[in-house]
């Protein structure tokens, strides 16, 4: 059974036009081969 | 390949000799996220948008750099009506990768299509001012906006979701299901979506069941043209009423068979029996006439075969006397066989008193030569084996005299019964031939035959 308010507190408002811009620049794209550079960059450096 | 540290060329090694990077771990992050790339593929590809952004979000966590991937996410959000979002990863994977042919040709699209843009963010206003009157309170107007946004942007897949989860709550089933089968259509592998529709199932079953006892309940019936729906209650009640009914009827059907044969049937028996007496009067009247007129008749037969008899012997008479005389006639030319023939045509019980003394005299002169015709053709056909006038002539002469020949005549009579299987017969002239000749051979084969009753003897043996 479906409870009706707690169903409804998983919907978030969609993202307009005019918060694109802000959620781009929001967005973290950081993946796993800057981990990677980073933990490479680290080791060298401490060598 | 190029070290991701440092830019030197590596070529196949697996370390860079440069700055000693692992390459290796390097090519494993990104032949990692071209896996995850094709796995979102083959799920979009199926329509599983949800599964493919899945895919498509991991293979970008590992390399950001997968611009495939990216474009591919920003289709995945397109087609579930999530535009803006879609914008967003082809802006960045055109920042990313400059040379990106295919984020320019969908930014392109979606600039030169006049309105397009205004229209969808609108739509996108509408949903965000439909989840506030959702969490308001506000469901009717939820609803009118979820349908507006539904009308410009049918592929948005959180809008469908929404509106169906409000049907659900206001118990509009069928609406739902009809949403969410479109949801389903364009994301078939949405597990809100999945999870929405298993509800609407379990309700609308539920439904069912209830409707059914309700149904139930009821009963309906055509009267005439009208269509009568009464309670169950009800129509048992005039079930037992058309019951009491029916027994009034089958107890009138009882009342009036039994006055039919207490009344009616004695009445017409006695009219059945008054009509046979009269019948069997009449019936009988006709037999006594009947018996009358039969007896008149007998009387008039007999009275017809007295005159008939009485003219027989009147013409016997004189045919006898004729007889007689013609018998008498050949005798005296000397032809005794003549006359014996004549005599035996001859009457003598109607001849008078003369006439019967002529009758004994001429007789007893022929009755040998008479006797002996008879024996002569006993004998003939005794040879011919024709037994029975055998039998005929030989009884003759046993009649006239059974002691002709020597007791031949007798015994050659019960040669015949005895050839003939009339054994008793046969036997009484056997023991007679015995008890007249017991010493002749007549009567000695007579003996034997009596002794041994199967004892075969040919015939022409012992005839003459």
């Amino acid at each position: 059974m479906i409870d009706f308010e707690e169903e409804l507190k998983k919907y978030e408002p969609a993202i307009e036009v005019e918060q694109a811009e802000a959620d781009i620049k929001a967005r973290d794209l950081t993946d796993l081969t800057d981990l990677l550079f980073n933990m490479t960059a680290q080791n060298n450096g401490t060598k | 390949m190029q070290c991701f540290m440092c830019g030197a060329d590596v070529g196949d090694n697996n370390v860079c000799y440069n700055c000693g990077a692992d390459i290796l771990l390097y090519k494993q992050i990104v032949y990692t996220s071209y896996v995850f790339y094709n796995q979102g593929l083959e799920r979009a590809k199926v329509s599983d948008i949800s599964g493919a952004i899945e895919s498509l979000k991991s293979s970008l966590q590992y390399y950001k750099y997968n611009t495939r991937a990216r474009n591919l996410l920003g289709l995945c959000y397109y087609q579930i009506g999530e535009l803006v979002r879609a914008l967003n990863e082809w802006v960045i994977s055109k920042n990313l990768q400059e040379d990106n042919p295919d984020a320019d040709r969908y930014l392109a699209e979606i600039e030169s299509a006049p309105g397009y843009l205004p229209k969808i963010n609108s739509t996108i206003k509408k949903y965000n001012q439909a989840i506030d009157y959702c969490k308001s309170g506000s469901r009717d107007l939820a609803i009118i906006q979820l349908k507006k946004v539904i009308s410009q942007n049918a592929n948005f897949v959180k809008a469908h979701q929404l509106l169906a989860l409000l049907y659900i709550e206001e118990s509009k089933f069928a609406d739902a299901r009809k949403l969410l089968n479109q949801a389903a259509k364009i994301d078939s592998n949405n597990t809100t979506t999945i999870r929405y529709i298993h509800e609407v199932k379990s309700r609308l079953k539920d439904q069912n069941t209830g409707r059914r006892k309700k149904k139930n309940d009821t009963v309906s019936f055509m009267d005439g043209n009208d269509t009568v729906v009464m309670s169950e209650k009800s129509f048992r009640s005039m079930l037992d009423n058309s019951g009491a009914s029916l027994m009034n009827i089958l107890l009138g059907l009882v009342v009036g068979l039994l006055i039919c044969f207490f009344l009616i049937v004695p009445t017409v028996k006695d009219n059945a029996k008054d009509g046979n007496s009269k019948t069997i009067l009449a019936l009988n009247e006709q037999l006594a006439d009947a018996s009358s007129k039969n007896d008149a008749l007998q009387q008039e037969i007999d009275g017809l075969k007295n005159d008939l008899s009485a003219y027989d012997d009147k013409q016997d008479v004189a045919t006898s006397y004729d007889n007689l005389f013609a018998a008498q006639n050949y005798y005296s030319a000397g032809d005794s066989e003549a006359a014996s023939q004549y005599i035996q045509l001859v009457t003598k019980d109607v001849l008078g008193e003369q006439g019967q003394q002529a009758y004994d005299t001429l007789y007893a002169t022929l009755a040998p030569a008479i006797i002996q015709g008879y024996y002569d053709d006993g004998n003939n056909f005794y040879s011919e084996e024709n037994y029975e006038s055998a039998i005929t002539n030989f009884k003759t002469v046993v009649d006239i005299d059974e002691n002709y020949n020597n007791g031949a005549a007798l015994f050659l009579l019960g040669d015949c019964y005895r050839l003939t299987d009339q054994k008793e017969l046969a036997l009484e002239c056997f023991e007679k031939v015995v008890e007249l000749y017991p010493s002749n051979k007549w009567g000695k084969q007579a003996k034997v035959y009596i002794a041994v009753d199967d004892t075969k003897l040919d015939a022409k043996e012992v005839g003459e």
